[in-house]
């Protein structure tokens, strides 16, 4: 396939965001070390936050070139690597939990980070969601390629895979929100890869039943469900907190710097709850906006698969759109109290280093795709027609059969 | 291949993110005014500014000088998570602060996930300095504000105190406490969720505190002083618990002493008994007075033309009326018996001649009237003021005085109160109401308040004058007379100092127990005025003494106390003698 130049739109949209998110953390950052310092006695400075945050920007735009630049037949080898570290870390982590260790960095007794000196700390379950998309992708679209995406010779490997992160995720980590998008990404992928309907309405509904069983075993997820249809609970407050600041900014918001609930009131007001705070700054009109950059950008995403050179490609770039449209509706969902808090960040615009660097990977490599898409006029008349390619992919999973 | 599931995916996403847009279109703007409002109640934070509660000052001579003050003392609050041990230990526990302290050093760091405890109290302002320089982490200074009462018990009773929650109680502390505290301020910010104030948003609200006034008592500090302690030295030497004394200056209802025995520490003021050592017996504790009252019975008698001192009657030892027999306290002293003069009744303090003059008062020395008893009546409410609250800056009692004409035996209890049983007064009442008797029959409300302190300075309230005429001129002439032949005839005669004109009249009350007046307790009671001869006086003291279950006899006990005060008076306000 001809390179062409790639689908700008994609990176426009996610500077912006990225933007949008350095101006809030601008804003709000001194009031959260005015709030950490007073309840903590801790010293961190007022620029602390925004010094933080612009450098995981840079790093999330490095990494956004790197992806991009690299070869994706380079990479999509090691989509299954990464896929094996992020169960590797996640084993290190719950062992390093569990021997007491300072590098396993705990919240309310759920270990999802590993600390890693000044560089802040790792989250492994991003290694998960981006190495299960990856080999998903391969896997979905070889076993398409060869007419067994529905036989066990798909579904086994698919089935361990998912279950092994997911297990780590959501039983180990207690992370239900990133459990979440691993799901998305996994249910998309499959769903997109041409699987039969009734298979997948059958994996949909062995999840919905292990997610029943998932909330019925744990008394903790229990008591947030109790909760968040009482509303009456310890994530009331961060709920009701998340939605005065988002009704308080009204129509045009209150303008930058004078946000009141980031001062203390609203729980996680850099990371989980940004989106309420930017309801609060920049009112219906901002959040309209916010939102509205993000169907841009999914919708330029989800292009990239609708014109994919290829179904591993194709895959690629649906499990991208799975993964931050599912991540981005869950945390604005919960913040608009739609559905329960899970703790999980808005991407792109929310404080944090791993999160907002996987996000941005992500995207490099939809951004590299969106320059090997058919154009739309081809497409029409597509046929199967990437023999080359089809073939190069059959040695390659007898080659992994072999072994 | 499967574009139609890509654009489900797809159409599935818009979906959300249209629920999303319409979600924030409800919150941002068909409920944002909820939201604003719950904001609000979150981020405003009210704080009130404490109005400094005015001083009470007395007067010193001329000067006025303060008698109860405020002091500067803080609460020492600690974070128990964040605090560093060492620093406590160097900072706030430390053998300088023994005495304030009110936990140990083990109590805060047992547990540290405890983020408020309050560690001292009461700490001195050079104390607190102190800590602040230091800066503890976790450490913070609650400043609030104490009475101190530089003179101790001095007028407790008169004072009264301030509780725990900062209200006065009692005494000027309670009746002028609106006055004293003043108004507190409001600052209303925007606060953080530490309720630390922020710039952000314009609404924030300040109104300044209102210091609470600085109250001069017209009482002198140097009078109550010496009141106090003759009062105490003759309750000791006569073995009384309980006694009250009133000095005033009968020229203008000014109040210059006012005294409550036994007292009580208000730095201490949980340390009593019981409430009752707490009150202001002089204005809140209605007696009866007894025989100090013939003098408002002679008083009107004389101001209707009825009688005058030198007019005889019949004295048969007593009375029988409505078929109840009313004796003398001399009844059984055959020498008195007989034709009498009212000066002789006053003297003696003859029942029969007080129940003469309501008789003559009614217009018929046969019997007493209903005309005699309304007039009676009319003389002592709206005249001397008796059962009515004077209008003083205290707490009052109304105290009683019984209708002339509804009920049964009218006769016998306007027969009683003509020598001041069968009624209830306070000694405020009696003393404002005699201050006219002797003054030329201008009645003064009585004050306790001389002015206000402004910035170091006296400013004295205007002065009322006298709010209504209870005799003629003459009227009091007679009865200045009256009283000052009574002193004279008393047996005392010769205690007092040539070229001073004081007259006086003793009262001694039965004290009803158990529905009857009982013959062995008495409350003992004299009023008297003195000044320089050919003048009109210039000081009225009263006295009250008794001890429950005891006879206190007036001229006994309360008489001596009187000439002690009497002639402190004459020293103090420094009255020459007259010819």
């Amino acid at each position: 396939m001809r390179r062409h130049r790639g689908d700008r739109i994609i990176v426009a949209m996610a500077l912006l965001l990225l933007f949008a998110g350095l101006i809030i953390i601008y804003a709000i950052g001194p009031m959260r070390a005015n709030f950490l310092n007073a309840a903590y006695g801790g010293n961190i400075s007022e620029n602390h936050f925004f010094v933080r945050q612009l450098i995981n920007v840079i790093i999330s735009i490095v990494a956004f070139v790197l992806a991009y630049k690299i070869p994706y037949e380079k990479m999509r080898r090691w989509g299954k690597w990464i896929l094996v570290l992020g169960v590797v870390l996640s084993v290190g982590l719950w062992l390093l939990a569990k021997v007491g260790s300072g590098l396993a960095k705990c919240e309310l007794g759920a270990c999802r980070w590993i600390n890693i000196g000044s560089f802040g700390s790792l989250q492994p379950a991003e290694f998960l969601k981006l190495g299960l998309l990856m080999y998903l992708s391969q896997l979905a679209a070889s076993r398409k390629a060869e007419g067994t995406i529905n036989k066990s010779d798909f579904w086994l490997p698919v089935g361990v895979a998912s279950i092994v992160s997911l297990f780590f995720v959501i039983v180990v980590q207690k992370d239900l929100g990133t459990g979440t998008v691993l799901i998305a990404i996994v249910l998309g992928t499959i769903f997109a890869s041409g699987v039969e309907l009734k298979k997948f309405a059958l994996v949909l509904g062995l999840i919905l039943v292990a997610g029943v069983g998932v909330i019925v075993t744990s008394p903790h997820r229990v008591e947030r469900v109790r909760t968040f249809i009482n509303g009456d609970g310890a994530d009331t407050y961060h709920i009701e907190n998340a939605m005065i600041a988002i009704g308080t900014g009204g129509l045009t918001g209150v303008g930058v710097g004078n946000s009141v609930q980031a001062t203390g009131y609203l729980p996680e007001s850099i990371n989980d709850s940004v989106f309420a705070v930017m309801g609060e700054t920049f009112g219906f009109i901002g959040l309209g906006l916010v939102v509205a950059v993000f169907v841009i950008l999914l919708t330029r995403v989800m292009r990239v698969a609708e014109l994919a050179a290829d179904s591993e490609q194709r895959l690629v770039a649906v499990g991208v759109f799975s993964w931050i449209a599912v991540q981005m509706a869950v945390n604005i969902m919960a913040m608009t109290g739609l559905v329960p808090l899970t703790g999980i960040t808005l991407p792109l615009l929310s404080y944090g280093g791993t999160s907002m660097m996987f996000v941005t990977i992500a995207l490099g490599i939809t951004f590299q795709l969106s320059c090997y898409t058919k154009r739309e006029k081809e497409m029409k008349q597509a046929k199967f027609s990437n023999s080359h390619l089809k073939k190069r992919r059959l040695n390659e999973n007898s080659r992994s059969r072999r072994r | 291949m499967n574009d139609k599931r890509l654009k489900f995916l797809k159409l599935m996403f818009y979906a959300v993110a249209a629920v999303i847009l319409v979600r924030l279109f409800v919150i941002q703007i068909i409920q944002k005014n909820e939201w604003v409002a719950k904001a609000e109640a979150q981020h405003t934070m009210e704080n009130t500014i404490k109005a400094k509660r005015g001083e009470i000052y007395m007067m010193d001579g001329s000067e006025p000088v303060a008698v109860v003050m405020n002091k500067q003392v803080y609460t020492i609050i600690v974070d128990p998570m964040i605090i560093d041990e060492d620093e406590l230990k160097n900072v706030i526990f430390t053998d300088d602060m023994k005495d304030n302290l009110i936990v140990e050093l083990s109590d805060v760091t047992a547990d540290k996930s405890l983020r408020y405890m309050v560690v001292a109290k009461n700490v001195s302002r050079e104390q607190a300095k102190k800590i602040e320089e230091k800066d503890p982490t976790g450490v913070w200074l609650k400043g609030m504000t104490k009475r101190v009462y530089p003179e101790g018990t001095l007028a407790a009773r008169l004072l009264g105190f301030v509780n725990d929650d900062g209200e006065g109680q009692y005494g000027v502390e309670g009746s002028l406490d609106e006055e004293l505290s003043g108004k507190d301020g409001l600052l209303k910010t925007i606060a953080d969720v530490n309720h630390v104030a922020l710039s952000i948003g314009n609404d924030n609200v300040k109104i300044p505190a209102e210091d609470g006034k600085n109250v001069v008592l017209s009482v002198d500090r140097n009078i109550q002083k010496n009141v106090e302690k003759i009062v105490a030295q003759k309750m000791q030497e006569f073995g009384k618990d309980q006694a009250s004394a009133l000095v005033m200056n009968p020229r203008n209802g000014e109040v210059l002493a006012m005294v409550n025995l036994p007292s009580y520490d208000p730095a201490n003021y949980g340390n009593v008994d019981g409430a009752e050592v707490y009150t202001n017996r002089v204005t809140t504790d209605p007696y009866e007075p007894a025989s100090v009252c013939k003098g408002f019975t002679f008083a009107t008698a004389i101001d209707l033309g009825a009688l005058n001192a030198q007019t005889t009657f019949y004295n048969n030892g007593y009375e029988m009326v409505d078929g109840w027999m009313i004796k003398n306290s001399t009844y059984g002293q055959s020498n008195i018996l007989g034709v009498r003069t009212i000066q002789d009744a006053f003297n003696w303090s003859l029942n029969t001649g007080s129940m003469y003059a309501l008789r003559a008062i009614g217009g018929d020395t046969t019997q007493i009237n209903e005309k005699g008893r309304k007039i009676l009546y009319d003389y002592f409410v709206n005249h001397f003021g008796l059962g009515q609250e004077t209008g003083i800056e205290l707490f009052e009692a109304k105290g009683l005085i019984n209708d002339p004409i509804e009920g049964d035996g009218r006769d016998s209890m306007y027969a009683n109160m003509t020598f001041g049983q069968n009624m209830m007064v306070t000694m405020i009442q009696v003393a404002s109401g005699y201050a006219s008797l002797i003054n030329g029959g201008e009645y003064y409300t009585p004050t306790i308040v001389k002015g206000y302190m402004e910035d170091g300075v006296l400013v004295e309230k205007e002065a009322k004058g006298p709010v209504r005429r209870t005799v003629k001129e003459e009227t009091s002439a007679q009865m200045r007379e009256m009283l000052w032949g009574t002193r004279s005839a008393q047996r005392s005669y010769g205690v007092d100092r040539d070229g001073y004109y004081i007259g006086g009249k003793t009262g001694t009350a039965q004290v009803i127990r158990n529905g009857a007046y009982s013959m062995d307790e008495w409350v003992a009671t004299y009023i008297g005025f003195g000044g320089r001869s050919g003048e009109m006086p210039q000081y009225l003291a009263m006295v009250r003494i008794w001890k429950d279950g005891e006879t206190t006899g007036a001229e006994q006990y309360a008489m001596p106390v009187f000439n002690e005060i009497s002639n402190y008076l004459i020293d103090y306000l420094k009255i020459r003698p007259g010819a």
